[in-house]
């Protein structure tokens, strides 16, 4: 996004892949949420992309082994465009971006890898690339390089990441005809569905995902990955565990393994953010810690895309008054603390606190199963209330001290 | 998914040169050795006998779980040169 927008805005880019082709390095779970920053730019965006499904259904489904507890949206306002997201392939989609930027200007390099920063006069002011080995020099660098961001660390903004500050998230690409999804999620034409499990990763810390695309689905988990050290278990296994849950199984039921992948995400929230600009560098998507969760939104994706965007404004302001100090280049936190990237980080930043609670992935969808068996069990003896019920089943499997704790660190980061 | 299968699934480009490198001294100590059950790719197996550490870093979805997870600095590791390593197709 940066390099196409500095491209049509007239600047010499130089666009560096470590892939053979944009997008064969990248993974995520499947959804590009929608944003203004993909209809300004491409305003026939949902016409002319890559895309798979819109995403029409929204589920979030408390689990165990033997039950869920689903909440289900559907809503007609996201069945036509703007969309609220869309399911994509990232090879295809970044592909295709990166094919916009070369059509407006940006040179493309592949089978490039950025190694190292190069500086020149106490500011940075080019990278190392193996591969296709050289050098590549430029007035304004951005790193858009992923979680890992080896060139925000050389650049010495920031150390080296810590598994608490970071998930591992896992994807099995299932093929299945067309048909039989729409048959199993209930829907038609392009609609697609977004589901959100939590309880599936057993006693890791972490959520399972499920988002349709035309003929297949893309099923897989995130784990934090403090706690998936501390499980001593495999990621293949835990997966493979949950695609066994019975509701998960069904949904899954005669598909074809097309493809495995993984990726790291920045899980640390607001606090996480590393400095996003030195002389001559910015920092944007991933690689700027951009990304949050606050158990019902996902996003990553969309404040990438818009970082880039505004990492280009800033470096063609920095272009024209020809001062790539970092000074200069503060703009950039500005524009961001201004959009609705740094306003959600922050306003979710306790999100990661809440997100830590370890009741949250067993015990809460245990509790919520539970309440919902007794609901509707009918075994000839009396039948409690239901607030009875809710007192009984939570205050034995957490007691009252944790609940209200618990309690506490759920309001601060959703309420 | 038997992770047996990886190969069958994903698609790589094999370089010639290791981009994961392991320190054998500060392994063959590491009591809990996280890497080898963390990696979503299976690449890290320890042989008991020989106290060996052996990564097979031409199956690495290069992730950078290892990276992150080893707490005792035994792993070089980097992207593999440009061109080379997990060639993902749809995903």
């Amino acid at each position: 996004m940066a390099a196409l927008k500095l491209a049509r805005a007239g600047a010499s880019v130089c666009l560096l892949e470590r892939g053979k082709q944009p997008g064969s390095k990248n993974m995520f779970g499947g959804l590009v949420h929608n944003c203004p920053v993909l209809n300004e730019t491409f305003p026939d965006f949902w016409e002319t992309a890559p895309v798979e499904r819109h995403v029409y259904k929204k589920v979030l489904a408390f689990m165990t082994p033997e039950s869920a507890v689903s909440l289900t949206f559907d809503n007609e306002n996201f069945d036509r465009p703007p969309y609220n997201g869309v399911t994509v392939f990232r090879p295809v989609f970044d592909a295709w971006l990166a094919q916009q930027a070369n059509k407006a200007g940006a040179l493309l390099l592949c089978e490039c890898t950025a190694d190292d920063v190069i500086r020149k006069d106490g500011r940075i002011n080019g990278v190392t690339v193996k591969g296709r080995e050289g050098e590549i020099r430029g007035n304004i660098i951005i790193a858009a390089d992923g979680a890992l961001s080896f060139t925000a660390q050389k650049a010495g903004l920031r150390p080296k990441l810590q598994p608490g500050d970071m998930g591992v998230g896992i994807k099995l690409l299932l093929g299945l005809p067309e048909e039989t999804i729409n048959e199993r999620f209930h829907l038609v034409r392009d609609q697609g569905a977004d589901v959100s499990f939590l309880g599936a990763a057993g006693d890791i810390r972490g959520g399972g995902f499920l988002y349709t695309n035309h003929a297949s689905v893309s099923i897989g988990l995130v784990m934090h990955l403090e706690s998936l050290k501390l499980s001593e278990k495999s990621p293949y296994d835990v997966l493979n565990d949950f695609l066994q849950y019975p509701q998960v199984s069904r949904l899954i039921k005669g598909a074809v393994p097309l493809e495995y992948s993984a990726h790291l995400i920045p899980e640390g929230g607001y606090k996480a953010i590393p400095p996003l600009y030195t002389d001559g560098l910015l920092v944007a998507g991933d690689a700027a810690g951009l990304c949050y969760t606050n158990g019902i939104n996902v996003e990553g994706i969309n404040l990438a895309l818009t970082s880039g965007a505004l990492a280009a404004e800033t470096a063609m302001e920095a272009l024209k008054s020809k001062d790539y100090s970092a000074k200069s280049l503060s703009s950039y936190k500005k524009k961001l603390d201004a959009s609705f990237v740094l306003k959600d980080m922050k306003n979710f930043k306790h999100s990661p606190g809440m997100m830590g609670m370890d009741r949250l992935y067993k015990v809460y969808p245990q509790i919520i199963a539970g309440i919902m068996e007794n609901l509707y069990k009918t075994e000839g003896k009396p039948r409690p209330k239901l607030l009875k019920l809710i007192r009984r089943e939570a205050l034995e499997k957490v007691g009252l001290t944790k609940l209200l704790a618990d309690g506490f660190k759920i309001g601060r980061s959703l309420l | 998914m038997n992770i047996e299968d990886l190969k069958q699934l994903t698609q790589f480009i094999i370089d010639g040169q290791a981009h994961i490198t392991v320190n054998q001294e500060i392994c063959k100590a590491c009591e809990s050795r996280p890497c080898v059950k963390a990696c979503p790719a299976n690449c890290y197996t320890f042989d008991e006998v020989t106290g060996r550490l052996s990564v097979v870093w031409e199956n690495c979805l290069e992730c950078g779980t290892c990276h992150i997870i080893c707490d005792k600095g035994a792993l070089d590791w980097s992207y593999p040169r440009g061109g080379y390593g997990v060639n993902y197709r749809l995903t």
